[in-house]
């Protein structure tokens, strides 16, 4: 060997901090940041990429066929595909939104209890952040990744009814305002998926536990009102339409879209501001039951 | 010696059960072992300090604020928690990143600082496979490495050596140590094991049923309660003749003798009285006192006043 000897020694041992310390802002930033990691399962092993990405496929899949049937219409006859009324965005959650509600009483429940079963939450709540600031964080954190969930079928079905068109350019100057509104109704539902969850979450001990009283409310509460509401015929039908969790965000869906099919009949007798008003009710009191949840958690 | 760590007058109860008792002390830049057997409140003590509970009466002050409420103060202390509080799908590097994270560093530093973590708690190698493999003795250096990894002023260990075998044991007090040592980081650890204290801690405060039973230097500490065992194969009567002739006090203890209360001199008047007897030695041994008899040793409540 003909280098000569220029070895360095480096100290890559402990030592002491004195950059920045960020406190309570980047405390909550990295538990939002890790909510989302945790929820697609990125810097986990393989198996947790598995689950959200088979869920988001699964979203997408009736978006495909409605673009798809949209295409094949609009080639047959152009005057028929005109007239009739093809399924669209208003009308995806209809369909997909339960994919939704399962993506996250499967996946959500994973960012709220481990912490607490493992006692990871201990290591939070002595660390510059509040009980309601993890809580938060973690319902952003599931918020974000179900607004993409939602959005990524509705995006899918656009581009494919625009490029499945046989004059995308006519289509999209006359359904440019789809854009916004399938937007805000994707907000609505991820909303209201992940609250829901967080709110569940928030008390169950172990992620099935969440899981399976979600899946249950969700389909006992959709099975028994709308079997209620259609035997009622006094008027109490349209309130009690407001019970069915699934529904709720349907509601709203079809006053963006401006249509009536989505959730249940029944409910369209109400005015628009009680099908919002009660989304939004539903929604601040379960935000604030899982913020009373963690507050109390830390004393 | 700035505090640390003050309480004042601090009582906590659960219900009818009393987890401290209006206890008074300070802790300085040190490591500071709470010593006592379970129930004694030394976790009640720690959780106190944390602000994970609130006392039901007096003051805990970290850093010279209330307990948990103020956020800085917060993102300089460590927790090492006595239970599991580990995740098991994420690797320690994320996890330990994560953790600096949310003590408030920004994340390039959150990660240099989690690898250099896990370099000193000995886990640099196997930092990218998931915790959920780690043998105890390696999550046990994964907990404290997450109170480490902030570089805080000072960490709270809650039975830091609970679940390990001796070999693991060691290894984790001399990690102990070395913080202290090396990065001037103070630690209060508690434990009921009078052995690791002793070895690891510069001070020691004794708790029992909620209340302060001593508390000073472990050197002072260690020195009232060594006892040498001393076991001769014959000449027993004359060994204890010669111990007396040089004031040592001797007392038979079956086949041994035993001498209480051991300074430094009192070795070399053993070692002249056993030449001076012609005694055949068969062991000398030192034997601490343990926790058990350090706690029957004294009538409780007695020292308790003296020191709060």
């Amino acid at each position: 060997m003909s280098e000569s000897p220029s070895g360095r020694v480096f100290d890559l041992g402990f030592r002491r901090y004195e950059g920045a310390r960020e406190g309570r802002r980047r405390a909550t930033l990295a538990v939002y940041k890790d909510g989302i990691r945790t929820a697609m399962g990125l810097g986990r092993g393989g198996k947790a990429k598995i689950l959200p990405w088979l869920f988001i496929a699964a979203s997408a899949i009736p978006a495909l066929i409605f673009a798809l049937l949209a295409g094949a219409v609009d080639r047959i006859d152009e005057d028929i595909s005109d007239a009739a009324d093809l399924p669209t965005h208003a009308d995806l959650y209809g369909v997909s939104g339960i994919v939704l509600f399962l993506f996250a009483a499967v996946v959500g429940p994973e960012l709220f209890c481990p912490d607490r079963s493992n006692g990871t939450i201990n290591l939070y709540l002595v660390r510059p952040l509040r009980a309601t600031d993890y809580a938060f964080a973690r319902w952003a954190a599931l918020t974000t990744v179900m607004l993409v969930v939602a959005w990524i079928p509705q995006l899918v079905l656009f581009l494919g009814l625009v490029f499945g068109d046989t004059k995308p350019g006519a289509y999209l100057s006359d359904h440019w305002a789809d854009i916004p509104r399938f937007l805000a109704a994707g907000a609505v539902i991820a909303v209201f998926v992940s609250t829901m969850t967080a709110v569940a979450a928030a008390y169950a001990r172990r992620r099935a536990y969440a899981a399976a009283f979600l899946v249950g409310v969700l389909v006992i509460s959709l099975a028994v009102i709308d079997g209620v509401t259609d035997s009622i015929d006094d008027g109490v039908g349209r309130w009690l339409a407001l019970l069915s969790v699934r529904d709720i965000p349907l509601y709203v869906n079809d006053v963006i879209f401006g249509e009536e099919t989505s959730g249940i009949a029944e409910a369209y007798e109400l005015p628009d501001a009680i099908l919002v008003g009660w989304f939004l009710l539903v929604v601040i009191a379960g935000g604030l039951t899982v913020l009373n949840r963690y507050r109390r958690l830390s004393l | 010696m700035e505090a640390l760590l003050r309480a004042e007058t601090l009582t906590k109860r659960y219900g009818s059960v009393t987890a401290l008792d209006e206890v008074s002390f300070e802790v300085g830049a040190t490591i500071t072992g709470l010593l006592g057997p379970n129930g004694a409140g030394k976790s009640t003590a720690i959780k106190l300090f944390l602000g994970l509970t609130e006392p039901t009466s007096g003051r805990a002050e970290v850093l010279g604020q209330a307990a948990g409420h103020d956020e800085q103060v917060r993102a300089r202390l460590g927790y090492m928690p006595e239970h599991d509080c580990l995740p098991s799908s994420v690797s320690a590097a994320e996890f330990l990143s994560h953790m600096a994270e949310t003590s408030g560093l920004p994340p390039r530093h959150a990660r240099v600082r989690a690898a250099d973590t896990l370099r000193h708690v000995g886990l640099f190698e196997e930092r990218y496979r998931p915790i959920g493999g780690y043998s105890t003795g390696m999550k046990q250096r994964v907990k404290l490495a997450q109170a480490l990894v902030h570089d805080p002023v000072l960490v709270l260990l809650d039975e830091p050596t609970a679940g390990l075998d001796p070999s693991g044991r060691e290894e984790m007090l001399a990690l102990i140590r070395k913080t202290h040592r090396e990065f001037g980081i103070s630690l209060v650890m508690s434990s009921h094991l009078m052995g690791d204290v002793e070895r690891t801690c510069e001070r020691i405060l004794v708790l029992e049923n909620g209340r302060v039973l001593e508390e000073g230097e472990t050197s002072t500490f260690t020195e009232a309660s060594e006892t040498i065992y001393i076991e001769v194969t014959e000449r027993v009567p004359e060994l204890i003749a010669a111990l007396a002739e040089r004031n040592v006090e001797a007392r038979e203890d079956g086949s041994s003798l035993v001498v209480d209360n051991v300074s430094g001199e009192d070795y070399d008047r053993i070692r002249d009285a056993l030449v001076a007897a012609d005694a055949p030695l068969r062991r000398l041994a030192p034997r601490r006192r343990t926790l058990t008899e350090l706690f029957q040793g004294e009538e409780p409540g007695t020292r308790a006043e003296e020191s709060t």
